[in-house]
Order: structure tokens, then sequence, then C-alpha cells
């Protein structure tokens, strides 16, 4: 075996100029995969940091009614025991940190012109120690100490549209939850730019004693899970689920995958690519071997019947020829290795940034994320299609008549 | 007599065309011949002759239209592909007019081919590899590619790659023909010689006459068909093989007495 390897790795190198030009197309066509693969990777793993970090967090915790049925009032569904559920998930490994929460709606107004906001009411000191920032625009972010007027951050939509700025004022109208109608004045704080218009448009932040005094109610709509790292969810989430069952009111665990519906559209789009372009990668390499090698079985064709006549069983030559392929492709796949790291590296510290993606504002950095498995793979399907452009013509080979291949010229 | 190589009536046709049943040519036509264990036979003729078509034929490359080829006393034409392969590796070594040695082989290691598709253990390879290579007077040259080697090393490689797996018959197809006359002389004796210490069987093809004036028995092709088959120095032949002792000449000189 040593020996028959031996022959197919120098008979690799017989044509240098062939193999050098085949290197170069293999060893391509896997840098361009690690390149745009280690890309998506670097998005899908930015994407799924800020998805975590913008507010979604590692895992949330709802009452089991809240999925079931619709509110007939505001927080008709919300958890009522909120901080005892809280205390019993901080005591668990991994937990970094809590973050009550309220969604409502309602309208506010500058006294002049009124608009709708889809409002969301946090305890601003847990959001901050989960790195839960807002992205101000301008002005700053909320204090839960402040004594004063009740604080509240806008999104860069409704700061036009109202046309306020830090500094000034903003009364709320919601339904409470007892479905009477309350209104509140607030200060604008500052100004948020999260990234997509049609939030900003919409946004409206305040904290959680004056959501709940607005609403008239003691509950939360979900308790927001930080952990020490993304890879914890899981085991997280499977230590949690036993201890929310003692818990009076029965609730439930999702995970960030389970709430990052975008963050999944955009993964299996990109993924979509991402296969489209290996299938093209693959094809590619099979479509411009299969005639290299084929060329290469016509030249060597006396050979082979010298070899046939020697004894050699057909097997021995089928096999030789699929083991120059393979020898051929791991040695590509080695060279698009090299490349593609050596590229992605170049392009990492060169500070590239890309426009901002559609549906945000905010340019994106081209950066190429170094993924083993995106290694392997790549390097797996180059050798597999040189080994599958190798079958046809190590056939021909093995079925040569030898004294017509003897007579060859 | 121990006879090694049994042609019986043998033609063999080829189409002239892409339609195989008409427009035949005969290459061979209703060859016979019997060749005996330690012989040095010389195949001569002018080109197109049939020469390189009967050597196919006793080598088990090619399948007569007709008539029968036995090696060893076996029909080869009763025997699968597979087992052919496994005769030719086994009983049969192969000398080419252009060498076809491997070109990404050293010396040493075209030699040790024929030991390598048997399967025999890489120690006895190397030791039958290194007596091949004295055989043929070129261990100085184990490691060197044939690219580096002259045409008279390379057909020389050539015969230590016939010779070392020990085969009932060497076949030499014009093993001559793109050597000098000296290196073509050389060649000649060295065949000779190692048909004579060793007692392998030898049948080489040739269409110059110089070259069989060493040459015991000569089987003379013309057109196809057999014209003469000349014995001339058949008593010395055995007689050297039963001084010099060979393993297959022990066996043969034997049968003869």
């Amino acid at each position: 075996m040593g020996k028959f390897l031996l022959l197919a790795f120098r008979n690799v190198f017989r044509n240098r100029r062939r193999t050098i030009m085949t290197l170069i197309m293999v060893g391509g066509g896997v840098t361009g995969l690690l390149l745009v693969g280690g890309f998506f990777a670097r998005m899908f793993w930015g994407l799924r940091e800020s998805t975590i970090n913008d507010g979604l967090g590692h895992i949330q915790i709802f009452t089991a009614e809240h999925f079931n049925r619709e509110e007939k009032h505001v927080l008709d569904t919300g958890i009522d025991n909120w901080r005892q559920v809280a205390a019993t998930i901080q005591a668990g490994r991994h937990v970094r940190g809590i973050a009550p929460r309220i969604e409502f709606n309602g309208m506010l107004s500058n006294g002049v012109k009124s608009g709708v906001f889809m409002g969301s009411a946090v305890d601003p000191v847990a959001e901050n120690s989960l790195g839960f920032t807002p992205r101000l625009e301008s002005g700053r972010d909320l204090d839960s100490k402040s004594g004063g007027e009740i604080e509240a951050l806008i999104g860069a939509g409704v700061s036009r549209s109202m046309n306020v700025k830090p500094g000034d004022g903003l009364t709320l109208l919601a339904v409470t939850s007892d479905g009477a109608l309350n209104g509140i004045d607030v200060q604008v704080v500052g100004v948020v730019n999260t990234g997509f218009k049609e939030m900003d448009d919409r946004y409206l932040r305040i904290t959680l004693p004056s959501a709940q005094r607005l609403l008239q109610s003691n509950r939360v709509t979900n308790l927001v899970v930080g952990l020490d790292q993304t890879e914890n969810t899981d085991l997280v989430a499977s230590e949690l689920t036993p201890s929310l069952r003692g818990q009076p009111q029965q609730l439930v665990l999702k995970k960030w995958i389970d709430l990052a519906s975008y963050y999944k559209q955009v993964r299996s789009l990109f993924s979509t690519i991402f296969i489209f372009l290996g299938v093209i990668v693959f094809f590619m390499v099979l479509m411009s071997s299969v005639n290299t090698l084929l060329m290469t079985m016509f030249e060597r064709t006396r050979e082979i019947g010298t070899m046939l006549a020697m004894g050699t069983p057909r097997s021995w030559i089928m096999s030789l020829f699929i083991l120059e392929a393979v020898v051929l492709g791991v040695l590509g796949a080695a060279v698009g290795v090299a490349g593609g790291n050596l590229l992605g590296f170049l392009i990492n510290h060169a500070g590239i940034h890309l426009p901002p993606p559609p549906g945000t504002t905010v340019p994106m950095a081209f950066h190429v994320l170094y993924v083993p498995s995106l290694m392997v793979g790549s390097s797996i399907l180059v050798t597999v299609s040189l080994a599958l452009a190798a079958i046809l013509p190590a056939i021909r080979a093995s079925r040569l008549q030898i004294a017509e291949a003897l007579a060859h010229v | 007599m121990n006879e090694i190589v049994s042609v019986e009536a043998v033609t063999r046709r080829f189409p002239l065309n892409h339609d195989r049943t008409k427009n035949l040519v005969s290459a061979l036509s209703e060859a016979s011949l019997r060749v005996e264990a330690g012989e040095f036979l010389a195949i001569a003729g002018p080109s197109g002759s049939g020469k390189t078509t009967l050597l196919n034929l006793i080598g088990c490359i090619d399948q007569p239209t007709s008539g029968r080829v036995l090696i060893e006393g076996v029909d080869t034409s009763t025997l699968s592909p597979s087992r052919m392969s496994v005769l030719r590796r086994e009983k049969i070594g192969f000398v080419f007019q252009t060498f076809n040695l491997i070109p990404v082989f050293t010396a040493a290691e075209n030699v040790e081919y024929p030991l390598l598709i048997q399967g025999i253990d890489s120690r006895i390879r190397r030791e039958r590899v290194a007596q091949a290579l004295e055989e043929v007077g070129l261990s100085a040259r184990a490691n060197h590619r044939p690219d580096l080697l002259s045409g008279g090393e390379r057909q020389r490689v050539a015969v230590a790659r016939a010779i070392v797996h020990r085969p009932a018959l060497v076949l030499a197809d014009e093993p001559t023909a793109n050597l000098d006359t000296h290196n073509a002389t050389q060649l000649i004796d060295l065949m000779h010689g190692l048909n004579r210490r060793l007692g392998l069987t030898f049948i080489f093809s040739t269409h110059d006459a110089r070259l069989l004036e060493h040459t015991e028995r000569i089987v003379r092709l013309c057109d196809g068909q057999i014209q003469s088959d000349t014995q001339t120095q058949s008593n010395s032949l055995y007689a050297n093989i039963q001084n010099e002792g060979g393993i297959r000449g022990q066996v043969l000189a034997s049968s003869l007495s």
C-alpha cells in the first residue's frame, strides 16, 4: 500500500504545470468556500450575539397562558410572583442576571400631534448589568433612581415625527389592566437608533415602576435571563425547567433561538446560498477535473498497458487513478485552506466595511470567521468531487486492451 | 521433455476498420510452435511478419482467433481474464521494445513492481531486487530514475524487472530495436547469460540478423506464417544449463537424461 500511495503521489507531480493549475482551481474553490462560509459564520455569530445583547437575552420566562390565548387586558397573562421566580432562576448555574420586562402599547402625544408606540418597561440597572444597553443617538439612558419626572427613551423615528428631543415632554396614554384609560407625562431623556427603521418609528422605553403605575398592575410580561455564554443556553434551560414546575402559575421557558425569528430567517437564507455555492464549486471541480484526468489517462496508455501486461489487477489500476485524484484533492484542499486562512487574516485586518444590510442603518464589518468544520467540510467536498471525477478515467484505464495499449503512441 | 509453451495452429485476424465482421486481415496464420523449458529462442522476421502478435498470444495479452496456446500445459483460452492476469503475474516476464519503465519509479522500484503486485513481503522484495539488479550489473544505479539512465541501462532494468519474480518464461519483443549495436549485442549476451545461469526460458523477437548469431533456435516468420524453425546449438545450451546448475536447468536436465 505504501508503494502504491508513493506511486500515486509521484504520478500527481508528473506534469507539474497541469497539477499546479488543478491545485489552483481546487484550492481556489476551497478558498472561496472558506471566505464566503467564514463571512456568513461571522455574520451569523454577530447577528446571534447582537440579537441576544440587544435585549432578547439567552432565555425568557413567560406564563404558559401568554402563548395559549390572547390577552383581554394588558398584563392579563403576565407573571404575578415574578420576584420569587427571578430569585429561583438567579440561584442557577451560569446565570448572569435577570431583567423583568413589560411589553405594552399605547398612544403618545406632544400636545399638538399624537401617534402610537410599542413600549417596553425595564429595570435599567438589571438591563445594564446584562449589557442590554440601547443604542443612543442622543441624550442618556434611563435612570432608575431618578426622583423627578418619569423618564422615557424614544426611537429616532418617534423623535422626528413628534419633533421632540431629550429634555422635551410627552404624554403617554394606555389602557390599564382593568380596562380603563390612563395617562402619564414623561420626559424624553434619550433618542435611540435600533438599526431598524420600522422599530425606530414606534419605539418607547420607560422604567418598570412607571409602566406599572400607568398600567395599574404589579405583573410583568416576562423575565429575560442573561447567561455567561450563549453556548450554555441548552444546559441552563434543561436545569431550569424542573425548578419552574413548582411555581403557582404555569411558566414556560423559551430559548433565544425559539424567539429569534429574524435570525432564523437570515440563517436559513444564507445557508441556502452557501449550499448553492458549494454545489457550484463541487460541479466546477468535477467537470474540469474529468477532462484533466482523462488527458492523464490517455498520456499514460502505454504505461497502463505495461502494468496490465505484468499482471496488475484491473482493480488496482482503477484504484490508482482514484487514489491519485484523492491525493490531488487533499493537496488542493490544503492549498485552499492555507489560502483561505491567509486571505481571511488579511481581510480581517484590512478594516473593510460593507454597506448597511436592508432594514438597518449600521454598516457591517467585513470579517471572516475561522471555522474548522467548514475547512474539513470544504476539503471533503473537493476531495470527493475529484474522486468522482476520476471514476470515468479510472474505468477506461482499467478496461484498456493490453495489446492495443502497448502499441499506443 | 518439459514443454513450457505450445502454440497449436494459431490464427489471429484483426479488423481493418470499425466493422469487426468484415475486412479482416491475418496477422498470424495457422502457426504452431513448441518451446521447451530453458530454451533461448529468437523469433525473426521483417516488420509486419507477425512477431509481436505471436509474442502477445504467448504472453496471454491477446487471444487467438482460432487455435490454442498452452502455457505449462494450461490452455489459456479456458482461463478467465483474472486467472490470465495471475498467470502473467506469476509465470511470465516481459521486456518491451521501448523499455516501458514506470517513469516516476527508480530503477529498484521498477524492478520491485512485479513482486509488489504479487504481494511478496518487503524484506524478500528488497533481497530479490538487489539480486536482480546485480544480475544485470546495475546495482550502482538502483536509485536512479529511468530518465537518468541510458537506453542500454533502461533495457537492463527492464530485463531485471522481467526476471525478478523468477518467471517460467521471459518474452522480449524487439528488445534491441531502440539500442545501438554495441548495447544490443550486450543485451542479447545478458539475456543469454541469464538463460544459461538461471535456466530461464527466453523468447525474443528481432528483425536484426546480427543478433541471431548466439541464438540456439531461430523461428522465422514471414507474412504471418512460420517459414522455418532452426536449431543451431541446442546441445551446448542443455550442457551449459546442467553445468551451471540453474534451478530450472536442473529440472530440465533431469528430464532430458
